[in-house]
Parts: C-alpha cells; sequence; structure tokens
C-alpha cells in the first residue's frame, strides 16, 4: 500500500473517531443553542425578527 | 508458428478506402514470417564482407535473415544471393543509434540481441524507432519507443477475434481501437530482418489498445500481420540495455496505463469504508428520544406569553437536546420564541432562539407563499443532569396594508433529548471523500489527456 493511502487511511481514521466523539457528546459548531451568561428572566423574547421577505 | 492469415478483417475501424500499399520495392519478395518454429533449433551465424564498403558483416540469425542493412555504410543487403546483392545503397552517415546493433539484454527472462533497426513514421509524421530482437531459441520480437516509453512486441500467430464493431480480442483481453488506418512506411533502416526491407516500403496499419498493451495491425497488399506489445516500466528498458530511461512528457502514449487508476480505487474503497462507518455512527448515536410537549395558545398581538416543560433527565456525560416547534394554524403571521434551558441544581443556563412563520399573498406574478410552520432548535454538548425548559413565545400577524396583531397561534413546543447533526455528518463526508475525487478527477485527466491523441477520441484533430 502507498504512502498516500496510508496516510489517507489515517486521515480517514481521524475523521471519523472525531466524528463519533461529536455524535457521542452531541457537539456540533452548526448548534443553534449556547450556554448563557447567567440565568434567564421572564421576557426576553426578540419580536419583530418575523415578516415576510417576498417582494 | 503459423503464419497470419493472409487476408485479415475488413476495416471498421477506419478509413475503409484506404488502399494497401504497393509491394516492396524490386528485388524483394515481401514480408514473410520466418519465426523459428522450434524452440531448439538455433541459428548460427555467418560473416561475410559488404559489397559496398568491405566492411564485414556477421548474420546473427543466418538460415532465417532475408536481408540486413550494412552497419558502416547503411547498404541494405539481400544475404538469400550467394553474391549478397545489394537492395539499397545509402550514402548518408550511419546513424548512431540508441540501442546499437548487437547490443544484448535480458528482458523478462530472455536474453536478446539487438539484430536491426527501423525508423518509420506515418509518411514523414510521427516517427518511432522500432528494433528488431532475436534470440535463436525465442525467435524475434520487436523493441519499440517513440521517446516517450518503451515496448516489447511479438507478432501473432493467428489474428484476434473481432468482438463489437471495432474493438478485437486476444486472450480473453478486449482491445478499443485507438489509431485509425494510416499508411505507414520505413524512413531508416539497420540491420537484419527476417523479409527485405528498403526505405519507402509501406503499409496501412491501425492500432488497438488496453492498459499496458497495444494490439497492432499492419497490412500491405499480401498479407496482414498483428504484433501484440506490451508496454515496458522505463526501468525494465535501463537494466537490460543500460540506457536512460525515456524522459517522458507530452502526451500520455496510447496504451500507457494511468498512473492514478489504482490509487484512486483504493482511496475510494478507503473514503466509502469511512462513510459507511459515518452512517453507523449516526444510527447508534444520533436521533432523538424521550418526548415532552406544550402547548400555547398565544393571542398574535405581539404580548409575550410564556410555558415550561420539565423535568428532562440527561444522563450521559455530554449530550445533544434538541427543541422543535409547531404552529400548523398560522397564516400571514409569525412567532418569535425564546428557549432557556436551565439546570435545576446548578442554574446552569442555555439559550436559543427560534420562529415559526408563514404568509401567502398574490401579486402581478400570481400566488405566493413562504415561510415555515415548523422549525427545531438544537443545544450542543449539555452537561448531564436535570433540566428545566422555559419557553417564551410571541406572536405577530402580518397584512399586505401593514403589520397588525390578532388572535389564533396554537404553538406546540417539544424537547427530546439527543439530536442527529446533519451539518457534522455532511462536513465528514465531504472532508473524507474530497481526497478520493481529486484522485479520480487526476485518473480522469489522465485518461482524457490520453485518448485526446486516438483517432476515435471524438475530438476533431483533422488539423493535427
Amino acid at each position: 500500500m502507498s504512502r498516500g493511502a496510508i496516510i489517507f487511511g489515517l486521515w480517514c481514521l481521524l475523521v471519523t473517531g472525531s466524528y463519533s466523539y461529536a455524535a457521542v457528546t452531541g457537539y456540533s459548531p452548526f448548534a443553534d443553542g449556547r450556554r448563557a451568561e447567567g440565568a434567564r428572566g421572564p421576557g426576553g423574547v426578540f419580536i419583530g425578527r418575523g415578516g415576510p421577505r417576498h417582494k | 508458428m503459423a503464419e497470419p492469415p493472409e487476408e485479415d478483417p475488413p476495416r471498421p475501424w477506419g478509413e475503409g478506402n484506404t488502399p494497401a500499399p504497393a509491394a516492396p520495392p524490386a528485388g524483394s519478395s515481401g514480408r514473410t514470417v520466418v519465426v523459428p518454429p522450434d524452440s531448439s533449433m538455433a541459428a548460427a551465424a555467418e560473416q561475410f564482407n559488404c559489397p559496398n564498403c568491405g566492411g564485414s558483416i556477421e548474420v546473427k540469425a543466418a538460415g532465417y535473415t532475408v536481408s540486413i542493412a550494412c552497419q558502416y555504410c547503411g547498404s541494405v543487403l539481400d544475404v538469400t544471393n550467394p553474391d549478397v546483392q545489394i537492395i539499397q545503397r545509402y550514402e548518408e552517415e550511419v546513424r548512431k543509434l540508441e540501442l546499437p546493433l548487437g547490443s544484448r539484454g535480458v528482458l523478462r527472462g530472455t536474453e536478446w540481441e539487438v539484430i536491426g533497426y527501423l525508423r518509420r513514421s506515418e509518411l514523414g509524421a510521427y516517427p518511432f524507432d522500432e528494433y528488431l530482437l532475436f534470440n535463436p531459441y525465442e525467435g524475434y520480437r520487436w523493441l519499440d519507443t517513440d521517446g516517450r516509453g518503451w515496448s516489447l512486441g511479438n507478432q501473432l500467430v493467428a489474428s484476434p477475434q473481432q468482438n463489437g464493431l471495432v474493438g478485437f480480442q486476444v486472450d480473453g483481453e478486449f482491445y478499443e481501437p485507438f489509431y485509425a488506418q494510416t499508411p505507414t512506411q520505413v524512413d531508416y533502416v539497420l540491420g537484419e530482418f527476417y523479409w527485405r526491407v528498403a526505405v519507402g516500403e509501406e503499409v496501412v496499419a491501425a492500432d488497438f489498445v488496453r492498459p499496458g498493451k497495444m494490439l497492432s495491425w499492419e497490412r500491405n497488399d499480401r498479407e496482414s500481420v498483428w504484433t501484440l506489445s506490451e508496454l515496458l516500466e522505463p526501468h525494465e528498458i535501463t537494466d537490460a540495455f543500460g540506457i536512460d530511461p525515456p524522459s517522458g512528457g507530452g502526451l500520455p502514449m496510447p496504451h500507457q496505463p494511468s498512473p492514478y487508476r489504482k490509487k484512486a480505487g483504493l482511496f475510494l474503497k478507503i473514503a466509502l469504508a469511512a462513510g459507511f462507518a459515518l452512517l453507523v455512527v449516526t444510527s447508534l448515536f444520533g436521533g432523538t428520544s424521550d418526548p415532552q410537549t406544550a402547548t400555547i395558545n398565544l393571542a398574535t398581538n405581539g404580548v409575550e406569553q410564556s410555558a415550561k416543560i420539565g423535568p428532562i433527565t440527561l444522563e450521559r456525560a455530554r449530550q445533544a437536546v434538541t427543541v422543535s416547534v409547531r404552529a400548523p394554524g398560522i397564516e400571514n403571521s409569525w412567532v418569535d420564541l425564546g428557549y432557556s434551558l436551565t439546570n435545576t441544581e446548578t442554574g446552569e443556563v442555555y439559550e436559543a432562539d427560534n420562529v415559526v412563520e408563514a404568509y401567502s399573498g398574490r401579486d402581478s406574478e400570481g400566488s405566493w407563499s413562504e415561510g415555515s410552520r415548523s422549525s427545531s432548535s438544537k443545544f450542543s454538548m449539555v452537561p448531564a443532569g436535570t433540566y428545566q425548559l422555559d419557553i417564551y413565545a410571541a406572536g405577530t400577524q402580518w397584512r399586505e396594508s401593514g403589520y397588525s396583531s390578532s388572535s389564533g397561534a396554537q404553538v406546540e413546543v417539544t424537547i427530546q433529548r439527543g439530536a442527529t447533526f446533519y451539518s457534522n455528518l455532511f462536513l465528514a463526508l465531504l472532508v473524507i471523500f474530497a481526497p478520493a475525487l481529486w484522485q479520480w478527477w487526476k485518473h480522469l485527466s489522465f485518461e482524457s489527456r490520453r485518448k485526446s491523441d486516438s483517432d476515435f477520441s471524438g475530438g476533431d484533430d483533422d488539423d493535427d
């Protein structure tokens, strides 16, 4: 097996391992939720986000 | 060995009206296959003096050789005549060959001696060199090169089987057409041969290829000859005759195997295996479970309302949480939502926002609609513990004449343990398959360049 194939195999192993870790721990850089600085009080919804984009 | 058939297949692979070239020059008996019929037969060497320059000439394959070119003056001599007559005289200086006549080398387990040299071309264009090799027990072989690589050719004793409209088959291997019928002539000759070769001798030739091999067909007005050539590795010619390997460059040879094919196939197999592993991991650890739902009846007047869901217990050290929302009844309205996922033991809070919306109307282009009545938010790496979800929602109605509020939005919010991050899966598949696809691109690019030289590539290369 060529050196390139071995390196690519290791790369796939790294990606698969990282993906497995992310799947088990529920990690995603694209997740919506994030940790807040403190407890949220009542209210705080941003009003006015909606509305049609249709022209 | 038997002689190749006199009349071979017609010409499905090229210009059907290409006339067979004229017979060799006067005094010639045409190309006759004189391959030693029995491996136990060993030819003896003979010596005589060139009638033109007096140089001492040794016939390596005495008894089989019909003509020989003097290595000193280049005159072509008929050695079947007891007086050794001159067939053709050359005034030009004897060419210095890359493989000098008399050179010996071991190719693929057999020792060969270079006894003849031909320079041929397509009527002056695309010249290539052919060296005739001889071994008293194995017979003759051809060593061909056009500067890009070397091929070892063996004349076939039977015509290949035609396969399909234009291809041929030899030993179960298919050869696709590459060069159509083209007149080919001898431009230069030196050494000894098994037929009366002379400068200007013409045949019509066509070539068929598969990776690593070329099947060549030649025909004059008397016979057809098939030759099967195998591409040699660069080190083979160096090991055999001690000459430098071909420098390469330019287009790939017609029968040159793609150097990327094997690697591309291996990369694809590795990528497919890794991709399958990713799907297995996704099925094992993706998905959601234990849904809990709350329903909020909103007055879509912009006033915020709230609800709670929980408790929900997360058992893994870190885990994703999915909060999905549906508002099936909204029309020309949107609902803004805020989520607070609070650990009831530590007070740690995770936040997210979302919106569901649906609009429709009519304009000069007709009816239109946009928005989605359902959506979801995903929390990443939430620590183990017991959580409560606080939901804050505010509905607003949109009208063509402006924004206004009204009642009537019912919102269902569901929290579940776990999540499937398809963005993660897409990203992982991308970085795994990109190198494999890159290798395939290089392979296909090589094949495209190789086939671009073919008369059957479909491209317009008439101007070449």
